[in-house]
């Protein structure tokens, strides 16, 4: 009992760390709490213009829904190699992690890659941000042409974020051997993130629109 | 000593900070030269006006260039001070690490992700209705999102204040956000819903 005491005051005393995390870790986790609410208010916007419109569900199983699930297992993957990465910078094995994490890199790049042929089919059906193919409205009469602003607002802040990402990762493994392992744990957490996000976009925004059989 | 030291240098740095304030404003009058003749010569990009220009610009960075070599003679001494008495401060701690978990843990975390997309996609490939997909969809997608940020975002192996920092809020603050739905479904039965328009009234465009 008194050592809890002494500790929990120790803690709280001043002169330590009460998270046991450093300033630039705790200040990550505070931007992924910010971007996560960023993107949960994207996809209530979408959820709500779903439960209040008659929605379009255009995504044949195949091609649409298999390349989204290879899209989905690239992005996972990323996920593991970064955890690599981190756990290898954890043994001080620097030069295998920045093998990890441009090997975590190629895998985001390829993800935007997969992503970009996916947007050009959908426009080059004629998708556009406020407008929906004329196929599409004889299939689904009167439903909202909100259905581009929303895919295209969701998918590509995504893929921003998956941009971003993978700069920031070339930059930590061009600089791992200068940066603490803290710095390398950090990048990792940004990865995470992204992933987490795709995560949620892929159900909601793919698997719920599955063309229907008929 | 020292104090020999500081006479002999004081002068030589006096001369230093003379020239440098010399320099200085002979450039601060080419500068003042060229802005005068921008707003003299009326157009600028003439032959005259580019020369007039040009010219005491050059002339100006020459000038320039006297005090820019001083500070960067400065600041290349003050780094390389910092330089060594960070290698100092480094040398004595080496960063202590605190990690948890092994390659077996994160390959099998990454293993019941892939199982757990694999089921969505075979929902999806059956078609169940939309409603029973949404609730099932987001079960499994919270599940695989808090897989991920226990075990690949470490946050299980952290200190329980950060995880009730960090957790709950977002937890709380997202679940705020489902009170624009009742306004969703309202939006919904306004809608009309009665038999469509006669064939001969005016079509829409």
């Amino acid at each position: 009992m008194a050592t809890e005491a002494q500790a929990l005051a120790g803690d709280w005393g001043g002169g330590v760390h009460p998270y046991r995390v450093g300033h630039r870790k705790l200040g990550m986790w505070l931007f992924i709490m910010s971007d996560s609410l960023t993107f949960s208010a994207l996809l209530m916007g979408y959820a709500y213009l779903r439960a209040s419109n008659v929605w379009p569900e255009p995504f044949k199983f195949y091609p649409s829904i298999v390349f989204s699930s290879v899209m989905t297992l690239v992005l996972l993957s990323s996920s593991l190699t970064m955890v690599m990465a981190v756990s290898a910078s954890a043994r001080r094995d620097k030069s295998r992690a920045r093998l990890w994490i441009i090997a975590t890199a190629l895998l985001g790049l390829t993800f935007i890659i997969l992503h970009s042929i996916e947007w050009n089919h959908l426009i080059s059906e004629g998708l556009r941000p406020f407008q929906l193919p004329q196929e599409w409205v004889e299939k689904w009469p009167g439903s909202t042409p909100l259905f581009g602003a929303t895919f295209f607002g969701i998918t590509g802040m995504h893929m921003f974020h998956v941009f971003t990402g993978c700069i920031y990762l070339f930059v930590v493994a061009a600089r791992v051997n200068k940066l603490k392992h803290e710095d390398v744990e950090i990048s990792g957490l940004y990865w995470h993130f992204v992933d987490l996000v795709w995560m949620f976009v892929f159900p909601m925004i793919y698997l719920l629109s599955v063309y229907p059989r008929k | 000593m020292s104090e020999m030291e500081m006479t002999s240098q004081t002068p030589e740095k006096r001369e230093q900070s003379l020239l440098n304030l010399i320099c200085l404003i002979a450039a601060a009058l080419f500068l003042a030269l060229v802005a005068y003749n921008l707003f003299a010569a009326g157009a600028v990009i003439s032959t005259d006006g580019l020369f007039f220009t040009v010219v005491p610009l050059l002339l100006a960075m020459m000038f320039l260039v006297v005090p820019g070599l001083d500070m960067w003679k400065k600041r290349k001494a003050l780094a390389a001070e910092g330089g060594a008495a960070e290698a100092a401060a480094h040398a004595e701690p080496e960063e202590e690490i605190h990690f948890v978990g092994s390659n077996r843990l994160f390959l099998s975390v990454w293993f019941w992700l892939l199982v757990l997309t694999a089921f969505e996609v075979f929902l999806g490939y059956i078609r169940l209705p939309v409603v029973y997909m949404l609730v099932i969809l987001m079960g499994a997608s919270i599940i695989k999102a808090a897989l991920i940020v226990a075990y690949f975002m470490h946050l299980r192996f952290e200190r329980i204040n950060l995880i009730l920092t960090i957790v709950p809020a977002v937890v709380i603050c997202i679940c705020l956000l489902l009170v624009f739905f009742p306004d969703s479904f309202r939006a919904k039965n306004l809608r009309y819903s009665g038999p469509p328009p006669a064939a001969g009234s005016e079509a829409r465009p």
